[in-house]
């Protein structure tokens, strides 16, 4: 079979590559210019018959049954290859849980007998798809916001933010809008289902301008956009006034109690870095993420960073004025997906994977978090003997 | 009772431990012992289009992105798309007016078609659309050529078994990874210096330019009303993902994915338990190891009412579906301790099956090399107890029930061949062919409540022939065998008092 | 109910004696109404148009509303070449001119239908609206896009049925006035 397969295709099997996001999962093979898929990270529950997402898994036995049913979906139903003795590149985030990563591990050696995984993180590999080695890195998803500064290749981990400001704000935020302040609980909006919620989001709402935006701080707001009405089925519609669609997004921007927000976590971690990283990581940010696509976001974030570095907070310790963005050959959603593609379509995937073997020998991956693994050379050697 | 609508009253444990109906489940002939779809290992056997049915070979399958050359999926509905033909009449040159026929996509379901957005009509029934190209393409290549050449300087470099003096970092990027891979792969782990001498990368790769200008928020979003019916839903976005559109004269027909049939192989012996036949069209099997035809079956007959505590009778029909014939008995679950056991030596005698194959392997030194040869050792899961909390108790008779070999003739015949079994009428309430129905009684818990479900459990003993005569050469002759299953019945819901 | 049951069928439409008419109803000329379809005129009177194609199980109800007296008789007016596919129920007061109604679809009475709509089959359309024009619902959720153009007339599918449907069904005579 393999050499039938390997005709005109070199003999190697196109490794999978697979970025499990908390809403939506990015997958396809290594080498190509877009993933096969993006679907929901959701399992169809056997018993109940329910849609169960995958990261509301509550012990180690349920995720490892939610993650056999789902990449055995990935496999069989999308990607149409055989799992078995076929390389996987994994993309995760550096804060992915570790009880996360070493049961998707299990999964894919034990039950699905793939031959190696290599674990990339997200915000590392993001930057295959610009060819630069330095550049600050905020992933906005559903759950939350992350930023790495990553410089020459290494990130730098001590400037790390992370934010539940993202899809999850987002969406919680429109449902309280269209619930009216005053009818709460009650009122029937409280019932539009997840997905309607989401979809109003991504077809109606929009990020603000920055003036407008301190206008409605300001209690003196422009005239709302248009508002729409919306046909969730056949029998109800959901009226989305003007003021919901312009607002929604306000909750990734307004500074909460500790004055923190999607924009003062950019400048907060240039600050956490040395003086001298500063201009060149404020020169190359690279947004990714799904929120990111929001329309409005790029520029909302640019004229925030631009008014923020004048305000008396930053301005003592910044002395940047300029801020650039990196435009991937990407959607922003799927980035650090086509990074692990890159990534994984060099021989990299031979010499860097985890080998089964390895696993086996081991029961266990290698995890930066873990000492064993990240401590130096000749610290490690007394113990590993 | 394995019924389409009722199929999982009678739930069987499998060998992985999950319960699932018998219609659901495998019997490996060669290990003797049940499998079900977790625990044998799945392979991609063809691929072919649901719609026009065509067969594609795997390579091919692999060179169409596994999609179906020449039928589409609708973009607004994600449907398949059909092929309409309309005539129209066209001028020819020499004043006469010749009819030809014009072909384009539709819709079915929600009548969208390749008009809406503009594509010409194709005058060929098949083919001739235009394909769209990820605009980004040429710059990926041209990424990832440049990191292909990077990773194979590191590889030549490494081969050359000079010491590695790491020119900027070569494969930087994966950082903290990159650490412990090259702790793993046994280079010098990189020194602060080396960040400093600055030679480069290859060349031709002209890296991502930062830009201060980003898309601005159009003005007329403040003033002009949205027409949703213009704009895309997030479904119809992310089934094309690498374009995305936003509005829907963007929405452009993808081809259709293909579908699989899949063979089953049992992981302990790798013999296959269901293998389809490649014709897409045909719904046979080349093997198809169903436990259907290998298990006893059990059905509910008939059941008592079920009250809390209070004995009830419970009518079970047995069958038994092979060629030969069975003796059956019944014996309670084991207790938890016996059971830890039981997985305890399951996985212990895998564990030897490895070791067997180790040695083997171990002892040929070429399949060492060329490690694409032999098999990998196949490691399976540990087995999982059975999670299952019973809510009744049953009480099994200490007979044991002879059921005579299946007999397709048999079933037409009705002069009542009885076989003069000695069977007790108190237990064995009817008896025909290579059928027999069994009285069961069953108590309750005492605690239970109105309305939940009545869960019994018990073991069941049979005895099986071997025909396998591979497994012990010498052996031609068909072996008896004794196994044993457990079964999980729901039987119904409680009753009030 | 309506007592005075009186049915005004224009010259070339095709009524099947089995279908069911109550209360004051004109048909169009070229209508073609299948047996076992029902049109009621419980609260007032229907008009349907020409060329309309009405087929089995379609249930077509001029409805007295829930709870309120009318203040005037409401008439339902349906629209020309429009089709009701088997087994839908239709009680809007008001639908143009070729719309079509799938199997087993609903429209509710607030619901007006403008041209060239498409009502899903299984579609259930219930909240008050005026459904624009050239107007696709389709899917579980009533999902809606919208159309280039207007879906064709039935014209071929009228003429066979007019050709047809007299050798095997009796059919309903085409008065100007009068009862069956």
């Amino acid at each position: 079979m393999p050499l039938y397969e390997g005709i005109g295709l070199g003999t190697e099997k196109q490794p999978v590559v697979i970025d499990i996001g908390t809403a939506y999962t990015k997958f396809g093979f290594a080498g190509e210019t877009g993933p096969r898929c993006i679907i929901s990270t959701e399992v169809m529950c056997q018993e109940s018959g329910r849609i169960k997402k995958i990261f509301s898994y509550s012990n180690e036995e349920e995720l490892y049954s939610l993650l056999v049913e789902f990449i055995h979906n990935l496999y069989f139903r999308h990607l149409l290859v055989s799992p078995k003795d076929r390389r996987v590149v994994i993309v995760e985030s550096l804060l992915c849980p570790s009880v996360f990563r070493d049961t998707l591990a299990k999964v894919l050696f034990r039950h699905f007998e793939v031959s190696s995984v290599l674990f990339v993180p997200s915000h590392l590999v993001a930057l295959c798809t610009l060819g630069v080695s330095t550049a600050l890195v905020l992933d906005v998803g559903y759950q939350e916001a992350v930023l790495i500064p990553v410089y020459e290749g290494v990130p730098v981990l001590h400037a790390w933010q992370a934010q539940p400001l993202a899809s999850q704000a987002v969406e919680s935020n429109l449902r309280r809008r269209l619930a009216g302040p005053e009818e709460g609980e009650l009122s029937p909006h409280s019932r539009i289902s997840e997905s309607t919620i989401e979809d109003i989001k991504v077809r109606t709402c929009f990020v603000t301008s920055f003036e407008r935006a301190h206008k409605i701080t300001a209690g003196q707001p422009d005239p709302p956009p248009p508002s729409v009405s919306y046909q969730a089925d056949g029998s109800s519609t959901v009226d989305v006034p003007g003021s919901a669609r312009e607002t929604a997004y306000e909750i990734l921007f307004e500074q909460d109690g500790d004055e923190m927000s999607v924009s003062t976590m950019v400048l907060d971690a240039i600050l956490k870095c040395p003086v001298d990283m500063r201009k060149e990581l404020a020169e190359n940010i690279l947004l990714m993420g799904g929120t990111t696509m929001a329309t409005g976001f790029k520029a909302r974030l640019m004229s925030e960073l631009k008014y923020l570095v004048t305000t008396p907070k930053y301005a003592k310790h910044l002395a940047i004025k300029v801020f650039k963005v990196h435009k991937p050959p990407a959607k922003e959603n799927y980035v650090a997906w086509l990074g692990g593609s890159i990534f994984g379509g060099t021989d990299v995937i031979v010499t860097r994977s985890l080998s089964k073997e390895a696993y086996l020998k081991e029961n266990r991956i290698p995890d930066w978090a873990n000492l064993m693994y990240n401590c130096r050379e000749d610290d490690n050697k007394s113990a590993n003997l | 009772m394995s019924h389409i609508l009722q199929s999982d009253v009678v739930r069987y444990a499998c060998t992985c431990g999950s319960l699932k109906p018998l219609s659901r489940i495998y019997f490996c002939r060669h290990c003797l012992k049940i499998r079900c779809g977790y625990c044998v290992s799945h392979e991609v056997d063809s691929h072919y289009c649901a719609n026009c049915l065509e067969n594609l070979p795997s390579a091919e399958a692999r060179l169409k992105k596994q999609r179906c050359a020449s039928c589409f999926d609708c973009p607004s509905c994600l449907h398949t798309l059909s092929t309409k033909a309309s005539t129209v009449v066209v001028p020819s040159s020499d004043e006469k007016t010749v009819t030809r026929k014009l072909y384009y996509l539709a819709c079915g379901f929600c009548r969208w078609t390749s008009r809406d957005i503009g594509y010409p009509d194709q005058t060929v029934a098949s083919g001739g659309w235009p394909e769209k190209e990820n605009p980004h393409a040429s710059r990926i290549y041209n990424l990832l050529e440049h990191f292909k050449t990077l990773a194979l300087r590191e590889k030549q470099e490494r081969e050359k078994k000079k010491k590695f003096i790491p020119r900027r970092n070569i494969y930087h990027l994966s950082g903290l990874s990159a650490a412990m891979a090259r702790k793993r792969a046994g280079l010098p782990s990189i020194g602060p210096s080396s960040l400093k001498d600055d030679v480069g990368g290859p060349a031709e790769l002209i890296p991502s330019a930062a830009t201060e200008e980003v898309e601005q928020l159009p003005e007329e979003i403040f003033t002009d009303t949205l027409n949703l019916l213009k704009v895309t839903t997030l479904k119809q976005r992310l089934a094309q993902p690498e374009f995305q559109p936003q509005t829907v004269d963007e929405l452009y027909p993808a081809h259709k994915c293909l579908l699989i049939k899949r063979s089953q192989r049992c992981r302990s012996c790798e013999h296959n338990v269901s293998k389809p036949e490649y014709n897409p069209g045909s719904i046979k099997f080349k093997i198809q190891l169903s436990a259907h035809y290998h298990v006893p079956e059990i059905r509910i007959v008939t059941c008592e009412p079920l009250r809390a505590g209070e004995k009830s009778e419970m009518i079970i029909k047995i069958c038994n579906p092979t060629q030969y014939q069975s003796s059956l008995q019944f014996s309670p679950l084991p207790s938890p301790e016996e059971e830890a056991e039981e997985l305890s030596k399951e996985i212990e005698e895998r564990k030897q099956k490895v070791d067997r194959k180790d040695e083997k392997t171990n002892r040929e030194d070429v399949l060492l090399l060329l490690p694409s040869i032999c098999r990998q050792v196949s490691i399976t899961e540990d087995p999982r107890p059975v999670n299952v909390a019973l809510t009744g108790d049953i009480s099994l008779p200490p007979v044991t029930l002879v059921l005579p070999p299946r007999d397709d003739a048999a079933e037409y015949d009705d002069s009542g061949d009885t076989h003069n079994f000695q069977d007790d009428p108190k237990i064995v309430v009817w008896r025909k062919a290579n059928k027999a129905a069994m009285k069961l009684v069953i108590t309750p818990e005492e605690d239970i409540s109105e309305g939940r479900d009545v869960i019994v459990g018990f073991v069941m003993h049979y005895t099986y022939i071997n025909t396998m005569a591979t497994q012990l050469l010498e052996q031609r002759e068909p072996q008896k065998v004794n196994l044993k299953v457990k079964l999980y019945i729901t039987v119904g819901k409680v009753v009030g008092k | 109910m309506a007592s005075k049951d009186s049915v005004k069928i224009a010259p070339g439409a095709m009524v099947c004696n089995e279908c069911e008419l109550r209360g004051d109803i004109t048909i169009g000329s070229m209508t073609v109404i299948h047996p076992r379809a029902s049109i009621i005129a419980e609260a007032g009177p229907i008009i349907i148009g020409e060329n309309n194609l009405i087929e089995e199980q379609s249930v077509i109800i001029n409805r007295i509303p829930k709870g309120e007296q009318p203040t005037s008789t409401p008439v339902l007016i349906i629209g020309a070449n429009n089709v009701f596919e088997v087994d839908c129920h239709s009680e809007a007061m008001k639908i143009g001119d070729n719309n079509i109604l799938e199997s087993k679809s609903f429209v509710g009475r607030e619901v007006e239908l403008t041209n060239g709509c498409i009502v899903g089959a299984g579609c259930k359309l219930t909240c008050p609206e005026v459904v624009p024009e050239n107007t696709v619902i389709f899917g579980q959720q009533c999902t809606r896009r919208q159309q280039m153009d207007k879906p064709p007339p039935q014209t071929l599918q009228l003429d066979f049925l007019t050709r047809v449907l007299p050798n095997y069904h009796h059919l309903k005579k085409p008065f100007v006035k009068g009862k069956q």
